[in-house]
């Protein structure tokens, strides 16, 4: 039979729940920092300057094809003995998350701005519009549009992944759940509490997401 | 105003203009017509270089576009295009689609652009649309709209690339009549089209294309009456 005590961990929740703000700061900064590389990739993607496709191309296979674990790991260790600067456990968490959800994001974006109608294009620089307002005024608005659940759900992966800082010991709420199991010895309950608080991140974002998905749908 | 010099453009191994030669003057009305698949619509666009000439020289105002070093944006604001998919911009209103261009380009202010492009809009019939995003639009309303973006940046030459091939046949006659009324002020128009009728009225002159090649550059009543190849004929007799 299954004995839930709840009752032993209950004091131990709101520091659970403190893990909450570290977890969501990871993910908004690193979701922004992504997003911006993310975009500035993808634009060399589709642009005209093969050394730079080749790199951005090269540059998604590479974060997209070893674990996130892994990067987090060699980023965190690795700088300090390559280049003597002792970095931050948040310094490394932003900088993985940023470049691995760069990676994902640019293919978003990619795909984004190739599902723009090609007249939209043609339609701009017929006007006589440089290459770069074409992008940022034309397609890149469509593009992100589209792209938008795609995006929601980059962020929900980025979300959940975040809770790998814990492994390099940043105070998240995994992080904070495991210190609460190690010192009730209970295991079972804490888990569950950090798993609900993920949970409920996860589905506000979700619903969130879908209104605006619904606001920019009737504008 | 516009010079066409040996036009050549290949696809992959598909040679779709086998060296096409011609001059359109300030003020003229000229129709490319021809069978689907003669390279009309890349003739059209080789004159702003969407579609870059495999070989041949594109001159506008007596200057080589397609050679050099040439600020082919400038080039583009004195030639203005109008597509057979309209090609608006669906995140934008009516009045910003058409003011868009001047802002960006011209660097004109707000005021002033908003200015003209009320007026144009309701040049075109569209005064009631400003606000209007372009997906609400009819299939006539939209292409008119197009037009007043061409022409928001004052262009001194216009294409038309089968501008009303994809409207509902009883919206054909507003377009028409909005490129009728260009044609009168003294607009130079370049117009890919597949209708005749409008093409015998409005057009000052008439090129005929096939497989590539111009057959046949007529005035347009003469061609009408009497085209001079065989091929012309065959094409005229199947359309009329």
């Amino acid at each position: 039979m299954i004995i839930l005590d709840f009752e032993r961990i209950w004091p131990s929740v709101p520091y659970i729940l403190k893990g909450v703000q570290v977890t969501l700061t990871y993910t908004s900064v690193s979701l922004c920092l992504g997003f911006v590389w993310g975009a500035l990739l993808a634009l060399c993607k589709v642009g005209n300057i093969s050394a730079l496709r080749w790199f951005a191309g090269f540059y998604t296979s590479v974060f997209r094809g070893t674990p996130l674990l892994l990067q987090l790991t060699l980023i965190y260790f690795a700088i300090p003995q390559l280049t003597g600067y002792i970095i931050s456990v948040w310094e490394a968490g932003v900088l993985t998350f940023t470049l691995n959800s760069g990676a994902y994001v640019s293919e978003i974006i990619r795909g984004g701005i190739n599902a723009v109608d090609k007249g939209q294009r043609e339609a701009a620089l017929s006007l006589g519009v440089s290459y770069s307002s074409m992008m940022k005024d034309i397609v890149l608005p469509q593009a992100i549009r589209n792209i938008l659940p795609s995006l929601v759900n980059e962020a929900v992966d980025l979300l959940k992944e975040s809770s790998l800082i814990s492994v390099i010991g940043g105070a998240d709420i995994l992080r904070r759940a495991n210190i609460v199991a190690l010192e009730k010895y209970l295991y079972f309950e804490p888990l569950l509490v950090a798993g609900f608080l993920y949970y409920i991140l996860v589905m506000v974002l979700t619903i969130a997401a879908h209104f605006l998905e619904k606001k920019l749908k009737t504008s | 105003m516009i010079r066409l010099e040996q036009i050549h453009k290949s696809f992959d191994s598909q040679e779709v203009l086998k060296g096409i030669s011609g001059q359109i003057s300030q003020g003229e009305v000229l129709a490319i017509i021809g069978p689907s698949g003669s390279g009309k619509s890349t003739l059209l666009r080789s004159i702003n270089l969407l579609e870059r000439p495999t070989s041949g020289k594109v001159y506008i105002d007596g200057a080589c576009i397609n050679e050099g070093k040439v600020d082919i944006g400038k080039i583009r604001t004195k030639v203005g295009m109008v597509f057979q998919q309209f090609n608006l911009f669906p995140h934008m209103t009516t009045l910003e689609n058409v003011i868009y261009a001047p802002l960006k380009v011209k660097k004109m202010p707000r005021k002033e652009a908003e200015i003209l492009g009320k007026a144009l809009l309701k040049k075109v019939g569209l005064g009631d649309k400003l606000k209007t995003y372009p997906p609400h639009l009819s299939g006539g309303q939209k292409q008119r709209a197009a037009i007043a973006r061409a022409l928001a940046m004052e262009p001194e030459a216009i294409l038309f690339d089968e501008p009303t091939s994809s409207l509902d046949p009883e919206m054909v006659k507003e377009v028409l009549n909005v490129m009728k009324g260009l044609a009168h002020t003294g607009m130079t128009m370049v117009i890919v089209t597949h209708e005749m009728g409008f093409a015998r009225e409005v057009a000052d002159r008439v090129w005929f294309l096939d497989e590539g090649l111009l057959i046949e550059d007529s005035l347009s009543q003469a061609f009408f009456a009497s085209p001079q190849t065989k091929r012309a004929r065959e094409f005229l007799e199947k359309v009329l």
